[in-house]
């Protein structure tokens, strides 16, 4: 009994002292990351947040992989030199992951800039952490339109990320769902539309923008779901309501996307038109003849795009394009701030310029200039988002399997 | 039972016969791959009582080492092989790499375990998992296997003969034929080989009570390299097939699907070859008709009910035996 | 904590036995070996913690956490601080579900996860409601028990495995509900819910690392104690009874369904609360949080620290966490890394007795490595050994083959990656199978293979390779000792 005591009694001091020092919550003695200062004459540090595991590993090591190539092509023709630093955030895993990474690059005082992370539900939650750092991540995938602009129809809640603090090198889920409406009810003049989502915030987002905007055009719309790890879509096949004329696929996975369309074509369904999203662009990979993508409008002719497409078997692995796009930004920005500030920059002075930045359509690799934007402008761009001509294009396969600009 | 029958009226209703005939014809298919995977489950536990959970990965490197060959000899633009000896030689060497593996697993992950606490084995098979995952995501660069570059792949998604169903012409392609036939084949062959031989006689022994069978004379260790062997080659084959049918692989399937199969193995019967033909089959019809009914994302959710309420209500599945529980 | 609280602590542990006088019959090097293994550092450190009270065990580990955010800054302390204790809670919850009462309950991590959507619904401007944390927490914890209870009490009657498969499906079920089905968008899909409000404690906000780390301390703590006392009492002895031998104790008029239902509700309950706890600090709950890959972790601590061994679990969450996010890709040290992992290897083969062979092994490998280096240089041409590693060191390039990276894509020699992993595998198989000296030449290409395929392929993904060693540490762990570091073996009646 005494012992049971006496083991409470320095227990309960102890937890007092602990709560003391909860309370008293003041930052620990060592000089914060966010203001340490980087000197240029050795490798700048940019960090790439990416699922290197987990569910999406597979269209994540796309994204590094152009990332890399922008840090290789990069360092063989400029003097301020660029070195890349991985983080795992294992996408579909939760945010957790991304979390841990966020606190990683904040405390690492020679990163100065990210490229990534790569879902939007991860920037939602990181969002804070990269803010407490000084950090402004530029990613190549996140398109949820609440990251830059807080929009009521549909309703997105406020915007998620501070102004400056979040910049992307694609344009969102409201650009994209517009473009392939507008074509969807104008051009092709279809009536009954099924959306299938894959279950990721990518592609519900744009299923609900795609919704919206179809049904103010008095076009019938139908959902149904499949998982990124579906590789039999025989019972979503059959379940397409009859009369429906055009399947829109807002997915990450281009594989999933020649499949679904083989696997549509061998259950004798080959009439319906299939729409695919920025997501299922890639030549290599997603051949259907007669389908629609929207992508942006790079060129497969650029010999950057030409030679790392042979390196990798003839896949360009578009999906990865964005990154290095953002590597690209990243590192103008870091070269313009040494150049201008005496070969030592900080966090905050990266930050503005990534602000200022522009690049010309050929060094962005996307097939439009690339600049990004103070302010909201349309219906659905925001501070942080490409502003200028970027938009997304339509492309109609042809029965080779080329990509054909159609709008 | 009379919850399958109220999904597959539903099903028919909204989807018309031929809709449902598709679910059907794709269910059977699927159901064919699961009872090969649910064999080599039903195998394992009945000679030791372990849920092998790394099985799933041993199917997903039967179906990358069948990719492998392929891409190797059938490839896009001079296809060493014609169709049918291609595919004979994938599975071949499949079900021989799997097989190794599956020898390679119980060496290395279970022997050492044999008297060790229930759960040792079933945390060792969980590190075999996220070896063989991350193995072969280093081999592959994590991306999927694409097997639409290879004439083969088109040879067997053609029509081998079509069916009228209420008005609409229903493709059966010779990939559903390849599979179920070659499931039903292997199956045969494994009841022929436990039923009529003596190795089999030898894993029936061992599986009934593993120390007087080693105590009259048999060669257990042996015997159970012997059945990890088989069930691993099967699961091997299953690989092949899936990659052909779904014209991809992915580091990850190997874990979904080998729990549907486990559910597969349960349903039918746990310990019975019969039970694990029967409960592939009716894994993939629910499966199927759920996703059918309800939509695409109902469908492992309803596989998971479905072994829920078998445990709850007929823990020993459709024709397993009662087993006595040991005091 | 040991297995048996029970014996008295007045009883003096295992003495060193005397050295026996030469007798006929009885070899004395033979009867001196327990004498000699208890000398061993291994024992007396052993015998040194069985000894220590337990109170001050706790002080101890509770003294060093809290030094820790004195000398890391706010991103370590995250990673290495904050995650560690939480993982801890979680596995402490989940010690207490399999490691006491033997259940293995793979659904643990779906019950953290209604803790989290609880906190998440009543902390946030979802419905408007802003309670404090010392309203919400309770009611999480309560919430995932309800749920946990109900849980129990549906498979009371189903024995180890088949427990195992229906607390799988809940955890499946779960995530279902939570990100596909969503009804009503009650839950947020598969974005989960949003801008949670930190931990309010009685108007106190926790916000910084510093705090929340802290505070997770205390709750830790706290909680430890907790599960000290109930090991100990009535309820504890009827929890490892019934794990020993369900029948025996039923027959003991133990309640064996009633007291498997109170372990499940225990466990729920700590689960819940840290399910809370990890939403508040993320700022959101996002449902595929709580999936499979966070439930093995979980498990991989209990396992390593021992079942029912409350210490262990601390030790086995340090281990872990400290190795998965030293090995991360984000951790940016990896000339660090590569030492860390050629020591540990070494480390390994100079645990093979007697000391020559080592020492043979490792002078051998060097003098193949050079062998093999300059016959693929002279062989395949300068390109094949030209390259530089990623992580500095270019010296360890005249040893080990790293083929060049093609400058224009920064890619390497693709099949020689692929077939360097197949041959380390067969070799390592290989090295197992064979026996005395063959294993000892076996391992010097082993070693070899380790090197190039760390150079080549395992440092530059470092998630991968995280994983790759996590199994493989899981299968050595269960090979080499079942029942975890701080566990006590087991003898299991079938």
């Amino acid at each position: 009994m005494f012992r049971r005591v006496a083991a409470f009694g320095v227990t309960g001091s102890a937890i007092a002292v602990l709560v003391a020092m909860t309370l008293s919550g003041t930052a620990s003695a060592r000089v914060a990351a966010a203001a340490s200062t980087v000197s240029c004459k050795n490798p700048v540090t940019i960090g790439v947040a990416y699922p290197e595991t987990g569910p999406a590993a597979s269209i994540g090591t796309l994204q590094y992989n152009w990332a890399a190539q922008a840090a290789t092509k990069w360092n063989s023709s400029h003097s301020v030199k660029i070195k890349l630093v991985k983080g795992d955030t294992q996408l579909g895993n939760g945010t957790s992951f991304a979390i841990a990474v966020a606190h990683a690059f904040a405390s690492n005082g020679a990163m100065v800039a990210v490229t990534g992370p790569a879902g939007s539900q991860e920037m939602q939650d990181t969002s804070t952490i990269w803010h407490g750092a000084g950090l402004a991540p530029i990613s190549g995938s996140e398109t949820r339109v609440a990251l830059t602009r807080s929009v009521s129809n549909p309703s997105t809640g406020p915007r998620e990320t501070t102004p400056g603090y979040f910049f992307r090198t694609v344009p969102n889920d409201g650009q994209q769902a517009a473009t392939a409406a507008a074509y969807i009810h104008s051009v092709l003049k279809k009536t009954k539309v099924e959306i299938i989502d894959d279950g990721e915030g990518y592609s519900t987002g744009l299923r609900d923008f795609l919704k919206v905007a179809l049904k103010a055009d008095h076009v019938t719309v139908t959902t149904n779901h499949i998982t990124q790890t579906d590789t039999n879509f025989s019972t979503v096949i059959a379940s397409i309501p009859a009369g429906t004329q055009l399947i829109y696929i807002p997915w990450q996975l281009s594989s999933q996307a020649e499949n679904f369309y083989t696997q549509l074509h061998a259950a004798g369904k080959g009439s319906i038109t299939v729409f695919g999203s920025d997501g299922t662009d890639d030549p290599s990979t997603f051949k259907g003849a007669g389908s629609y993508v929207t992508a942006f409008p790079y060129d497969p002719s650029n010999p950057v795009v030409k030679a790392f497409a042979n390196h990798h078997g003839g896949n360009a692995e578009t999906f990865g394009l964005p990154s290095y796009t953002a590597t690209w930004v990243n590192a103008t920005a870091i070269q313009a701030e040494c150049a201008a500030h005496g070969n030592k920059i900080t966090r905050a002075e990266v930050r503005s310029k990534i602000a200022k930045v522009q690049l010309s359509s050929a060094q962005g690799l996307l097939g439009f200039p690339i600049q990004f934007l103070a302010k909201n402008a349309g219906l659905f761009q925001g501070p942080g988002d490409l502003g200028g001509k970027a938009a997304y294009y339509i492309y109609k396969i042809q029965s080779n399997g080329s990509y054909k600009r159609v709008q | 039972m009379h919850l399958l029958l109220f999904t597959i009226y539903n099903s028919i209703k909204a989807l018309g016969w031929h809709g449902a005939f598709e679910l059907l014809r794709d269910g059977i298919v699927l159901g064919a791959l699961y009872s090969l995977v649910a064999l080599g489950y039903t195998l394992v536990y009945g000679i030791l009582k372990l849920l092998n959970f790394a099985h799933g990965d041993v199917f997903m490197v039967g179906a990358f080492i069948g990719f492998g060959v392929l891409s190797v000899l059938g490839g896009p633009l001079n296809a060493v092989l014609s169709t049918v000896p291609l595919i004979i030689v994938m599975f071949a060497v499949s079900m021989l790499g799997s097989g190794a593996l599956g020898l390679v697993i119980e060496r290395f992950a279970y022997r050492p375990l044999r008297n060790a606490p229930r759960i040792a084995p079933l945390i060792s098979a969980l590190g075999v998992v996220f070896f063989l995952e991350s193995s072969v995501q280093l081999l592959t660069n994590s991306t999927h296997s694409e097997y639409l570059n290879y004439p083969v792949y088109f040879a067997l998604i053609k029509p081998a003969f079509t069916v009228n169903i209420a008005g609409t012409v229903e493709p059966i392609n010779v990939i559903a034929i390849l599979v179920v036939g070659t499931a039903i084949g292997l199956m045969l062959a494994l009841m022929y080989l436990v039923n009529r031989t003596r190795l089999g006689k030898a894993m029936r022994a061992t599986a009934f009570d593993r120390e007087a069978a080693s105590m009259m004379g048999i060669d257990t260790d042996r015997v159970i390299a012997a059945t990890f062997f088989i069930g691993s080659a099967l699961a091997g084959a299953a690989g092949v097939m899936y990659g052909l049918f779904n014209s991809d692989t992915y580091y990850l399937v190997g874990f979904a699907f080998g729990l549907k199969a486990f559910t597969a193995a349960v349903v039918g019967g746990i310990g019975s070859i019969e039970g694990a033909m029967l409960g592939g089959v009716l894994v993939g019809l629910v499966e199927n008709f759920a996703g059918g009914y309800a939509g695409g994302q109902w469908k492992d959710i309803a596989v998971f009910g479905m072994l829920v309420v078998f445990l709850l209500v007929r823990p020993t599945g459709l024709l397993g035996s009662h087993a006595i529980q040991k005091v | 904590m040991s297995e048996t609280p029970e014996t008295p602590k007045k009883t003096p542990p295992a003495e060193t036995p005397e050295p026996q006088t030469s007798r006929i019959g009885v070899d004395s090097w033979v009867a001196e070996s327990e004498a000699r293994r208890s000398r061993t550092p291994a024992a007396v450190l052993g015998r040194g913690l069985e000894r220590t009270p337990d109170a001050v065990k706790l002080l101890a580990f509770v003294g060093l956490a809290s030094s820790v955010p004195f000398w890391t800054n706010e991103g370590d302390l995250y990673i290495f601080g904050t995650l560690t204790l939480l993982y801890a809670t979680l596995g402490l919850g989940l010690n207490v579900v399999v490691g006491l009462a033997g259940l293995l309950d793979l659904g643990y991590i779906a019950s953290a996860g209604m803790g989290a959507y609880t906190y998440a619904e009543l902390s946030s401007p979802r419905f408007g409601l802003h309670w404090p944390a010392e309203a919400t927490i309770p009611i999480a914890m309560a919430v995932a028990a309800l749920v946990g209870a109900f849980l129990g009490f549906a498979s009371r009657r189903l024995l180890g495995d088949y427990y195992a498969i229906v607390t799988l499906f809940f955890a499946q079920a779960f995530l279902f509900f939570t990100n596909t089905t969503n009804p009503g968008n009650f839950t947020g899909g598969p974005n989960g819910l949003p801008q949670l409000d930190p931990i309010t404690f009685f108007g106190y906000k926790l916000t910084s690392t510093k705090q929340i780390y802290y505070f997770l301390l205390i709750v830790m703590a706290l909680l430890a104690v907790a599960l000290y006392f109930a090991n100990k009492s009535r309820t504890g002895r009827a929890w490892r009874a019934q794990r020993e031998d369900p029948l025996a104790a039923e027959v003991m008029s133990i309640p064996v369904n009633r007291v498997k239902i109170l372990a499940a509700v225990f466990g729920a309950a700590i689960a819940g609360l840290c399910g809370a706890i990890l939403a508040a600090i993320e700022g959101a709950a996002v449902s595929s949080d709580y999936g499979v890959p966070f439930l093995i972790i979980i498990y991989a601590i209990v396992i390593l620290g021992g079942f029912g061994s409350i210490a262990g679990v601390f030790v086995g969450a340090t281990i872990i966490n400290f190795t998965l996010q030293f090995l991360a890709p984000q951790n940016d040290h990896p000339e660090v890394k590569r030492w860390l992992f050629y020591g540990t290897i070494v480390l390994f083969v100079m645990a093979i007795k007697p000391v020559i062979r080592p020492a043979v092994v490792l002078a051998a490998t060097v003098g193949f490595g050079f062998a093999v280096h300059a016959i693929v240089a002279a062989t395949w041409g300068h390109a094949w050994t030209s390259g530089v590693p990623d992580s500095g060191g270019a010296w360890i390039a005249r040893w080990a083959v790293i083929p060049r990276l093609d400058p224009v894509t920064g890619l390497g020699h693709g099949n020689f990656n692929n077939c360097v992993y197949i041959g380390l595998v067969v070799a390592i198989v290989a090295t197992a199978s064979l026996k005395g000296w063959w294993r000892v030449a076996a391992l010097v290409p082993t070693l070899y293979l380790t090197v190039l395929a760390w150079e080549n392929m395992l440092a530059q993904n470092g998630g991968i390779t995280a994983y790759l060693l996590f199994g493989a540490m899981l299968i050595g762990l269960m090979a080499w000792r079942p029942q975890g570091l701080l566990g006590s073996a087991r003898v299991e009646i079938v």
